[in-house]
């Protein structure tokens, strides 16, 4: 087992690692830009290096920085938690050739399942659907007009090296696929340096089901249930749970199977995720893969019992996954709500600032995973996600009571955050019977206008 | 004491950051504290790890009557005085330096990097020894520019 591993990450997926660090009896380095001297894992961590200015770019995502804080705090592993540079083949190999361990799959595993169109072919050879679409790279409009004819509108254009609703237009018809191919392009090259788009068919009001799994470095893969992130605005989650109301447990048995499959098909290592789109027949998709914890894998520990960040420190350090798939069982129900710095009012706009007055939510069957404090300055440097709000009971029904109360305990002065918008979808009819589709909280958002 | 003269009271209490004040002004008193969480965030701060450098709190109380400038370090990595084992250090305590001088040496990754002075002037103090490990804004030499 490690002695020490450095956190090459900050905010609450920092804190989070740090704690299962500290109850392993590992030692832990902490790294940190200059606006974040004060950041809460900082104060937590063992040792902590500053590593630059604030911009990402000169700090968390600068690798000769971090490589350089790990060898002189002599760690013996990196967890790069998720974002910054936790699915950078690049890194991950620098840290393979200084002797660092990085905690995550393989750069080869990340490369794979980086490149958006591989992947789906390799999920379509382990026998998962694929949504139709063009098989390459389109590289003219002329291409795209004939890929569209070929699978009918409606289509969505997507980047082949990214995520995060970056690079993604949404067509129906051949006037807008021509300008939407133009800007997609564009969007594609300043997001992810690559302008290389692909077109697939665009499933309306589909539900998202992402099924988390763990593989050790002997070859056992185990799935760990899934996870419904379909409530969701301009592609970012808000709110997950776990289980999903439209699985049942055939459903569930036969897609983590193929999930399982596929990650073995390319000899997948530690934590990692497929992600489905699931029409409404209840016909499954494979989206992509997901190669880093997440940052919703809370719900899939309160529902297992199983701690992931601990599982894939196992894994680094050479553990056998004790585990077997049929020894996995899931009980009860969870709910996240991911809280961010924004204000639902005008139209999700960052509020970063000081926090003067802080009451976190407490009680049975209430957890939050959080950086901060009273005091604590929220910079405009970083994501906005300042907690996660999460609740679990035996019934959906009670984490969604207790997710209700705990919202209403949840106060964050003066800052303007989404708790406002997590308690009318909490209390929306539609939410709480289940039945929803990635158009919900949109639509909501557009119905309070 | 009419409400302006409180307001500039408040303005004055935000600008310094005090907590409490009291003034006493032709026969009237007034005390204003603020409602802080002050307990809360000195709990916060007892948290505070070891840290590499012991930062800027160590280092400012030096109130010298001397104009002097600190240069620190722009990476990350081993602090390394001279440009070999057995050399003499690049700068010590009294040595003059110009702009574009090399002053040290920091590691990182395996490479050596020089270390430039930007200022003109003389070293005063140096504040890492040789073989340190040093962090990214960690003061290594006080300069009293010329």
């Amino acid at each position: 087992m490690f002695s020490k591993i450095l956190i090459a990450n900050r905010g609450e997926v920092a804190v989070r690692v740090i704690r299962a660090c500290k109850e392993m009896g590992i030692r832990t380095v902490a790294v940190f830009s200059d606006i974040d001297e004060n950041s809460l894992h900082v104060k937590l961590a063992d040792e902590a290096v500053c590593i630059g200015k604030a911009p990402a770019s000169e700090s968390y995502l600068h690798v000769p920085s971090i490589i350089s804080a790990a060898e002189i705090t002599d760690v013996e592993a990196v967890h790069p938690g998720y974002g910054f540079l936790a699915e950078d083949a690049h890194f991950a190999e620098i840290c393979e050739s200084c002797q660092i361990k990085f905690i995550g799959p393989t750069p080869e595993n990340m490369r794979l399942m980086g490149d958006k169109m591989a992947a789906k072919q390799i999920a379509r050879k382990a026998g998962i659907p694929i949504v139709p679409g063009s098989s390459n790279i389109v590289n003219t409009k002329e291409e795209a007009l004939k890929v569209a004819k070929k699978i009918k509108y409606p289509v969505i254009i997507k980047a082949a090296h990214g995520g995060g609703g970056k690079g993604m237009r949404v067509c129906h018809n051949d006037v807008r696929l021509v300008s939407a191919f133009f800007t997609a392009q564009r969007e594609a090259e300043a997001a992810f340096g690559n302008p290389s788009v692909y077109i697939e068919k665009y499933i309306e009001n589909p539900r998202h089901i992402e099924f988390q799994l763990l593989g050790d470095a002997h070859g056992h893969i185990i799935h760990l249930g899934e996870r419904d992130c379909t409530v969701q605005r301009r592609h970012q989650k808000l709110i997950e749970e776990s289980p999903s109301t439209v699985l049942d447990n055939k459903l569930r048995k036969r897609m983590g199977e193929l999930a399982v499959r596929c990650a073995k098909s390319i000899g997948y290592v530690n934590a990692g995720t497929i992600e489905f789109l699931l029409d409404k027949n209840n016909n499954f998709y494979f989206m992509e893969m997901n190669t880093r914890v997440q940052v919703e894998h809370p719900v899939t520990e309160m529902i297992t019992g199983i701690d992931i960040i601990k599982e894939q420190i196992r894994i680094s350090s050479g553990e056998k996954l004790k585990r077997k798939q049929d020894s996995i069982t899931f009980k009860g129900s969870s709910i996240e709500c991911r809280i961010y710095a924004e204000d639902p009012e005008y139209d999700f706009r960052p509020c970063p600032g000081k926090i003067v007055s802080l009451n976190l939510p407490g009680g049975f069957g209430v957890r939050v995973d959080t950086h901060i404090y009273a005091g604590y300055e929220i910079s405009p440097y970083y994501d906005s996600m300042i907690a996660k709000l999460i609740t679990y009971a035996d019934t959906r029904k009670t984490a969604i009571s207790i997710m209700g109360r705990a919202l209403e305990e949840f106060i964050i002065d003066p800052i303007k955050t989404t708790v406002p918008f997590h308690r009318k979808v909490l209390a929306n009819p539609s939410f709480r019977k289940g039945r929803y589709s990635t158009s919900f909280a949109e639509r909501m958002l557009e119905k309070d206008k | 004491m009419n409400i302006k003269k409180l307001e500039e009271v408040i303005r004055l209490m935000e600008k310094h950051s005090l907590t409490e004040i009291s003034i006493e002004e032709e026969g009237v008193k007034i005390h204003l504290r603020k409602g802080s969480l002050g307990h809360i965030e000195r709990s916060v701060e007892m948290m505070a790890p070891h840290v590499l450098a012991p930062a800027g709190e160590a280092l400012s109380p030096k109130k010298e009557e001397r104009n002097t400038v600190e240069i620190k370090a722009p990476m990350v990595g081993t602090f390394y005085r001279s440009p070999s084992p057995d050399a003499k250090p690049f700068a010590d305590v009294g040595s003059k330096i110009a702009v574009g001088d090399v002053l040290c040496i920091i590691e990182a990754m395996k490479l050596m990097n020089e270390i430039k002075a930007e200022v003109k002037g003389k070293i005063v103090d140096v504040l890492v020894e040789n073989g340190d490990p040093i962090e990214f804004g960690q003061v290594m030499f006080v300069v009293e520019p010329s």
